[in-house]
């Protein structure tokens, strides 16, 4: 494992700029006025324009929708003219319940822990960037690269119920349906996509007085 | 090659500077500031990557072109692949999730596949494809929504809950599926950067 020497001995040029598409590195002019990458004309930012405004937005559209996520069944089963809705936690439960442990874990973590720890993560993460810029800063970086990391396999679920919907159709001796709380769950997935790529992990790193522009 | 490197690299997640060199095979360059990785020494070459590519394509082909799952119940049979799932969501009245289960699982791999296999075919062959810099920024864009490795854990839980219901057995698809997702893993962690090291 080699480290880059740290800027300090790097060129004593004003600001560069990195492509996060080819990785170019421009230096950033006095007026600001690069707005393109050079080479492959990816749009360059010195800082992503109103990242934390967009997360916050993001963060209550999902919190919202976090909540008939929960309550509303995301799947309806018919099994012997009988039927029954499942919640999301239900589901966790009965899989607890049939013995499959760690199964039930692997969707607890994937639909219940990751959602919810991506909501708080990147709340703490956008309020921390305002009023408290100097604290914990390697590990609110850290805690920015797992929730980037993890976050698309929330969709677990969703993937589950279209499976099961398209398999089990056998009328009223066995059936399964999408529920109405299975598009609320997959747009809290995409939301904190969403929010995730919103924020801006360079404002974790910014000087605390003067304000960049 | 070599020298047509960059001598600076900025870190994605923090934005300091560093001093650039070329990595070896296996070596890895960490931000000083933030740890976050700055690059990776690539072991795969071009034409290794053409490969891998092609096969992925092919794999691809196969996942969702053959069955994932079978059930049997009471005499009846049902099987299904990931695509027609997808269109009987849509069909059942869940549009907005049979969508996003179509970008994610079908559409963002296939592009991953297609656009690699437009950039690096004529690369290959010493020309420069159009449109090359508008393809690598959709690329760059592709490969956040991809969830191929997550589409076949579902796969797997899905046969395994009707398991208990009926009687279920894996197809090819769940199989091809699975190595779908190994290769794209394999083919993204060559990044995307070093295609620029074979523009003129």
């Amino acid at each position: 494992m080699t480290v880059g020497a740290p800027a300090t001995s790097a060129p004593a040029a004003p600001r560069w700029l990195g492509c996060e598409c080819c990785g170019l590195v421009s230096a950033l002019p006095a007026d600001g006025a690069l707005r393109h990458c050079p080479r492959c004309q990816h749009v360059l930012h010195w800082r992503k324009p109103q990242s934390l405004q967009r997360t916050w937005a993001y963060l209550v559209a999902a919190s919202v929708l976090y909540v008939p996520a929960n309550v509303l069944p995301i799947m309806r089963t018919t099994q012997a003219f009988r039927d029954r809705p499942h919640t999301l936690m239900g589901g966790i439960a009965e899989l607890w319940h049939d013995g499959a442990w760690g199964l039930a874990l692997i969707v607890f973590i994937a639909s219940i822990a990751v959602p919810l720890m991506k909501i708080g993560a990147l709340a703490l993460l956008a309020w921390s960037a305002q009023h408290a810029p100097q604290w914990r800063r390697l590990e609110r970086a850290r805690v920015f690269g797992l929730i980037e990391a993890v976050g698309h396999w929330s969709m677990l679920d969703v993937y589950v119920v279209v499976l099961l919907a398209a398999m089990v159709r056998f009328g009223a001796l066995a059936s399964a349906q999408a529920g109405p709380g299975l598009l609320a769950f997959a747009a809290v997935v995409v939301l904190t996509m969403l929010a995730a790529h919103s924020f801006d992990p360079r404002l974790i790193w910014q000087a605390p007085a003067p304000r960049d522009p | 090659m070599p020298d047509e490197q960059p001598s600076l690299a900025v870190c994605e997640r923090c934005g300091q500077a560093h001093r650039w060199t070329r990595l070896a095979p296996r070596e890895v360059a960490r931000c000083s500031r933030c740890d976050a990785v700055l690059g990776r020494g690539h072991r795969l070459d071009l034409s290794a990557l053409l490969a891998l590519t092609l096969a992925a394509a092919l794999v691809f082909l196969i996942a969702h072109g053959s069955d994932l799952i079978t059930i049997r119940l009471a005499g009846a049979e049902q099987r299904t692949t990931f695509p027609m799932a997808v269109l009987h969501c849509w069909r059942a009245g869940e549009q907005g999730v049979a969508v996003l289960a179509a970008v994610t699982a079908l559409l963002a791999p296939a592009l991953f596949i297609a656009l690699r296999l437009y950039l690096l075919l004529p690369l290959a062959l010493g020309r420069v494809p159009a449109g090359f810099a508008a393809c690598l920024r959709l690329l760059h864009q592709v490969s956040r929504w991809n969830t191929v490795e997550v589409l076949t854990v579902a796969a797997l839980l899905a046969l395994v809950r009707i398991a208990a219901l009926a009687q279920a057995s894996p197809g090819p698809g769940l199989l091809a599926l699975g190595a779908l997702a190994l290769l794209l893993a394999a083919i993204e962690s060559a990044g995307l950067r070093h295609l620029w090291w074979h523009v003129p």
